[in-house]
């Protein structure tokens, strides 16, 4: 491939990846107020939020780390949007590979965890702490799910899992062949969006919204951007892994939503776990499904 | 002659047309997402469940509540504010980042409300801040109070609503005003001055003799000690 198309796909990868994950974020507000009975936000809300944020007159820093942070972990998912192929588009997904991606979407975590960490908010830390602790809780059963999926595929690379699918047609789609395994993915994802039942880091009423707590301005703005891109980058990566990536942009696109108004529904209808709770629950059912699903794979 | 004078005058807009459009676009866009952040002191803040749930649904103008001072837009005041509270919602407005907005709902921050006897309440909202909108009533119903934040939006999308500058423009008039409530040691964590110096918002009302005040009796701020519940021993001198 040409330098020049690679570079031009580098770029309009994430900017893709940010008016989808835009799309998205409206697609969970209007989920929730029509749960709620309610009408809800405009459909260019998210991108007045964000414009509004990144353009308030005083930004309060705290100091080097704290700058740094947001940009990691806008980074981290910024990287990981080069990783995942969309129709048309492949990006550096063949050389990446699945386990590299598995390792950038840790690194927004992180870097929320530093920038909070300088803040020295006490609800702050409180919130990275569950944070981290609800990442070790859904990275296990995402681990066993992505390794199954690997295993039954016999390569890493996400563009041949792909291309496997939609070459078999639907009776090869993962969610097919691996229905366990993609329960227990979807129970994951679910977890890895931070969402109600699974929401222990936010938690507003409890700990004042946690990491955000001391974001205000263009860092806030940082938060809302990662939004976009960890609903996106989630939902592509099932559709990825279970639903036979997309032949075109229009089922790619009604894929990924699809995929991503099921976590979304469910969250609005429910409180939330402790962090115990949470972390007993994801240790038992996902991963025993996982596990099963492991087992028949092999 | 005074008919004359009551003829608008359109100032020609200066500088970078392109600029400018995107001055209009960042106005625009603060008009229409609005944080909030209600300090719910008195009666006035049972009508703001109504105001945000499936009746009046405040989010379809981009209106939404928030938890912590550093991520709102609006400061909403319902109800009366004593003089303990008044100490906490001036420290929550400064920590706030501009523009912000403050707005009093309800009687008692207008006057005072039917505590106008009482010792204990601080009766004008405006004299410790800067106040851009009030809604009165006692208490003002959702519509009120909906409608209220639409004139608001309007203001901020003319670019009428800066009165979140006059708090640094006039930071001795609104400090005097503290300190005659809560003595002259009076000091929060949230050093003005600096921040007026430092976002050019110096104005002729931003130092005297209120602010001379508050440098003799000014402590630098120290970090929280750090302990661990009542089990371990106080220190011995």
């Amino acid at each position: 491939m040409a330098p020049i198309e690679l570079l031009i796909e580098l770029t309009l990868m994430p900017l893709i990846a940010f008016i989808v994950g835009m799309m998205m974020v409206l697609m969970m507000r209007r989920i929730a107020a029509r749960i709620q009975r309610r009408i809800g936000p405009p459909f260019f809300q998210p991108l007045y939020d964000i414009i509004k944020l990144h353009g308030k007159r005083t930004q309060v820093s705290h100091g080097l780390i704290h700058d740094i942070g947001i940009v990691m972990a806008m980074g981290g998912y910024i990287a990981a949007e080069t990783l995942l192929p969309v129709p048309g588009m492949n990006g550096i997904a063949e050389k990446g590979g699945l386990i590299t991606l598995l390792y950038l979407m840790m690194i927004p975590s992180l870097g929320l965890a530093l920038g909070v960490g300088q803040c020295a908010n006490p609800n702050g830390s409180i919130g990275i702490a569950r944070a981290l602790t609800a990442m070790l809780a859904y990275d296990i059963p995402l681990v066993i799910v992505i390794f199954g999926v690997a295993y039954a595929a016999g390569t890493t690379n996400l563009v041949e899992i792909i291309a496997t699918q939609q070459a078999g047609g639907f009776a090869t789609w993962g969610v097919v062949e691996m229905p366990l395994l993609a329960i227990a993915g979807l129970i994951a994802m679910h977890a890895s969006l931070g969402k109600q039942p699974f929401e222990i880091y936010i938690a507003p009423a409890e700990i004042a919204t946690g990491p955000m707590v001391e974001m205000s301005g263009k860092y806030l703005g940082g938060l809302f951007v990662m939004q976009c891109f960890q609903l996106y980058t989630t939902s592509v990566l099932y559709v990825s892994l279970f639903l036979g990536g997309g032949t075109t942009w229009f089922d790619f696109l009604i894929k990924s939503f699809l995929v991503l108004a099921i976590p979304v529904s469910i969250a609005y209808l429910f409180p939330r776990y402790r962090t115990e709770d949470l972390l007993r629950l994801m240790w038992k059912w996902p991963v025993m499904l996982g596990l099963i699903g492991l087992a028949f794979v092999m | 002659m005074s008919r004359l004078q009551k003829i608008p005058v359109v100032e020609e807009k200066k500088g970078n047309p392109l600029a400018r459009v995107f001055d209009d676009l960042v106005r625009f866009c603060r008009s229409r997402s609005l944080f909030i952040l209600h300090y719910c002191t008195g009666c006035g803040a049972i009508e703001l469940p109504p105001a945000m749930t499936s009746r009046f649904d405040m989010e379809r103008l981009g209106i939404q509540p928030m938890v912590s001072p550093r991520q709102a837009d609006i400061l909403l005041i319902t109800g009366y504010v004593s003089i303990k509270t008044l100490k906490r919602v001036i420290l929550t407005y400064e920590q706030m980042g501009s523009p912000k907005y403050v707005v009093g709902i309800c009687s008692c921050t207008v006057n005072g409300g039917m505590y106008w006897q009482s010792y204990a309440t601080a009766k004008k909202l405006d004299e410790y801040m800067p106040v851009d909108l009030y809604i009165a009533g006692c208490m003002p119903r959702p519509e009120a109070v909906i409608s209220g934040l639409q004139k608001l939006m309007d203001r901020i999308n003319s670019g009428e609503a800066d009165s979140w500058q006059d708090y640094y423009r006039n930071y001795d008039y609104y400090l005097g005003n503290q300190q005659k409530l809560f003595g002259e040691d009076w000091q929060t964590p949230t050093d003005i001055i600096t921040e007026a110096k430092h976002y050019e918002l110096m104005g002729e009302g931003t130092l005297g003799q209120h602010t001379r005040l508050l440098e003799q009796h000014q402590k630098p701020l120290e970090a929280l000690e750090m302990r661990l519940g009542h089990n371990i021993k106080e220190p011995v001198e």
